[in-house]
């Protein structure tokens, strides 16, 4: 607050003007996108096992000396399509990430990754039994001279090591014990991992370059991947960050262990960037660039300025409070769907739970509404803990939010009201009256969110008035 | 940092010897096959190559099989096999070259050497090589199955386990060079 850094007051609808409409923005249709990528994926299953088909797969399925190689042929063309599908899905693409959301994509990863990787296993497994039943040879022997006598074959068994690598750290048990920095750099290696397999694919596999149909196929997935890939996760990022030209102008303290960030660039406007959406924030100012760490805006976006607001949890966001003036920020984003495309109704309620403040704060500030129409309920753990007060009662008074804070200690892990407030329904009940016919905007942690969701499920809140995003990684 | 510095560093470095393996830039390719089916793969025309009956090989129309037309015309010098050690053209030797058997891997054919009434060899004109399984599956597969005629002096041998298609490829083509060559176990 000394740093005479230009403060951000509510007050009139902000942002780029899109709070000066006469009405509620009216969502974004969803639109054919979902359905079209989630066919098109479904597509590309269906290629590959009629690629295999083609190749006698199927026959050979019911012959003894064939079957084990066929049905390793499938599980093996299977898990390459779905590695790159992976890729795809984390590849920040803006429609999919516009489909779906990236939570639910990174669960999707998570789920596929797994499976693409049992796949792998089987592939293996029955690969070398299959070709060692041909030979009358041994298993073990078979395995040695496919991995140092076929075309490419070592460079496929150390791109298994490395998904190998990739899969036990992302095991929830590993997890938990490796800081996220480790886990990110170590899950890098993936891309080495599917990289290394394509030799084999294209030397030893003979589905790869069977048909004319199957090379066109196999290289346009490749080369969707690793464009998508570069293109949105490099390319995209870097070139913004350098239009942009981003920097630290400020950090000002909030709350005990809160700092809010303010950050200056160019043409800040053509970012795109609305309230409720996050970065990818990398702080040029030491060790801790290799992370980019994800932060919602804390204030609806401005031409030259922006904030976020940070809780330093001590995995490198402790670091916050020492940023000084002209610090080069590199950004990644703007991601996420908890903005006010999503909402269609005029009343609306705002669930926060601690940091997760920061998104539904911008929001309040942007959205357009009539007094009384926008309610925020914001838990926090005491008093003390909520942040951003002074700005929240401007709100209040200038454009009638209801603030209704909730400060206590965490009652029991599916309840979102602080201990002594009786059962969470019937609060929410007492507060919102009227909530199903809200659109609900909820955030903080990943848990408590749940337990949010579900309490206004229970009031009558139907799940497409239910908006949330998670950030947990 | 300095660790991030180190795995960078050995991740290159096993990367780099990684592709330094003979294997790893697509030129692992099976050990030399046996001597036949030379560069010029598919310019054997199917028909008697020399010998005492002295036909010349049939015209390309007349063919049976989808054996690709020879591009010169039939003589013997022009479809000898490469492989020098078929005794061509000695006096009471035939030698025929099979059709060519298009299987799914891809094209066989054998050629058959007669002498005093039996089969002393069978060389394999073309196989299937168009990966290195096919390769590896023929190097054992070839060999045993030129055993199996020599000792049967028929066609009727039974296929190599693993290697049903170039089996079976291998003995249409070597019944078409059997007929050729009018042999009659």
């Amino acid at each position: 607050m000394t740093t005479g850094a230009t403060r951000i007051q509510p007050g009139r609808p902000g942002g780029r003007g899109q709070g000066g409409r006469g009405g509620p923005v009216p969502a974004a249709p969803a639109g054919w996108w979902p359905d079209a990528i989630g066919l098109a994926a479904a597509f590309s299953m269906l290629i590959v096992v009629a690629l295999w088909v083609r190749q006698h797969g199927l026959q050979d399925l019911f012959q003894p000396s064939d079957g084990l190689t066929s049905l390793g042929r499938l599980t093996g063309l299977v898990a390459a399509d779905l590695l790159l599908i992976q890729v795809l899905l984390m590849a920040r693409v803006p429609v999919i990430e516009r489909a779906y959301g990236q939570d639910r994509l990174a669960r999707w990863h998570r789920l596929v990754g797994f499976t693409s990787f049992n796949l792998i296993l089987a592939h293996i497994v029955l690969v070398t039994l299959g070709y060692a039943a041909t030979d009358n040879a041994g298993p073990v022997r078979e395995f040695v001279s496919l991995t140092l006598d076929y075309p490419g074959m070592l460079l496929a068994l150390a791109g298994t090591v490395a998904l190998i690598l990739v899969v036990t750290t992302s095991l929830r048990a590993a997890r938990r014990k490796l800081r996220y920095e480790s886990w990110h750099l170590l899950h890098l290696y993936a891309y080495l991992g599917v990289g290394l397999a394509l030799p084999h694919q294209l030397w030893t596999g003979t589905d790869f370059s069977a048909s004319p149909l199957a090379t066109v196929y196999w290289w346009t997935v490749w080369a969707v991947a690793a464009g998508c890939m570069l293109v949105f996760r490099f390319g995209l990022p870097l070139w913004r960050s350098a239009r942009h030209r981003l920097v630290v102008d400020a950090v000002v303290p909030e709350a005990p262990g809160v700092v809010s960030v303010y950050l200056r660039g160019h043409r800040l406007d053509r970012l795109g960037v609305r309230a409720g959406q996050f970065f990818g924030w990398r702080f040029l100012s030491g060790p801790g660039w290799t992370r980019a760490h994800p932060y919602s805006l804390s204030a609806a976006p401005r031409q030259d300025l922006l904030r976020i607001t940070i809780k330093e949890l001590g995995d490198g966001s402790g670091q916050a409070r020492w940023l000084r003036r002209g610090t080069r920020v590199l950004i990644e984003g703007p991601y996420g769907q908890l903005t006010g495309a999503a909402r269609t109704r005029a009343r609306v309620t705002m669930l926060a739970c601690g940091i997760g403040i920061t998104p539904l704060r911008a929001l309040l500030e942007e959205l357009w509404y009539r007094p009384g129409e926008a309610t925020l309920v914001y838990r926090a753990r005491t008093p003390e803990d909520f942040a951003f007060r002074a700005e929240l009662d401007a709100l209040a008074a200038h454009r009638g939010v209801r603030l209704v804070y909730l400060p206590g200690p965490r009652a029991a892990d599916d309840a979102w009201a602080p201990a002594g407030y009786g059962r969470d329904d019937h609060l929410l009940h007492r507060i919102v009256p009227d909530l199903a016919w809200h659109d609900v905007y909820i955030c903080g942690p990943d848990g408590w969110m749940a337990a949010a969701a579900e309490a206004a499920r229970r009031v009558g809140v139907p799940p497409e008035h239910v908006h949330m995003e998670s950030f947990s990684w | 940092m300095r660790r991030i510095t180190m795995w960078f560093t050995a991740t290159v470095v096993i990367v780099v010897l990684l592709f330094s393996y003979r294997t790893s830039l697509g030129a692992g390719r099976a050990p030399a096959r046996t001597s036949d089916a030379g560069s010029d793969a598919g310019a054997n025309a199917p028909g008697i190559v020399s010998g005492p009956t002295a036909n010349p090989a049939p015209a390309p129309g007349s063919t049976q099989g989808p054996g690709p037309a020879p591009t010169t015309g039939s003589t013997s010098t022009g479809s000898a096999p490469t492989g020098g050690s078929a005794p061509t053209g000695g006096a009471g030797n035939t030698v025929a070259n099979g059709t060519v058997a298009q299987t799914r891997w891809g094209p066989v054919q054998v050629q058959v050497t007669i002498a005093g009434g039996r089969i002393t060899d069978v060389k394999t004109l073309q196989q299937p090589n168009g990966n290195f399984r096919d390769q590896e599956i023929n190097s054992y597969a070839v060999p045993q199955l030129r055993e199996e005629v020599l000792s049967a002096q028929s066609a009727n041998i039974d296929t190599v386990s693993g290697a049903t298609v170039t089996s079976d490829g291998y003995i249409s083509s070597l019944q078409a060079a059997l007929d050729a060559a009018h042999f009659k176990a």
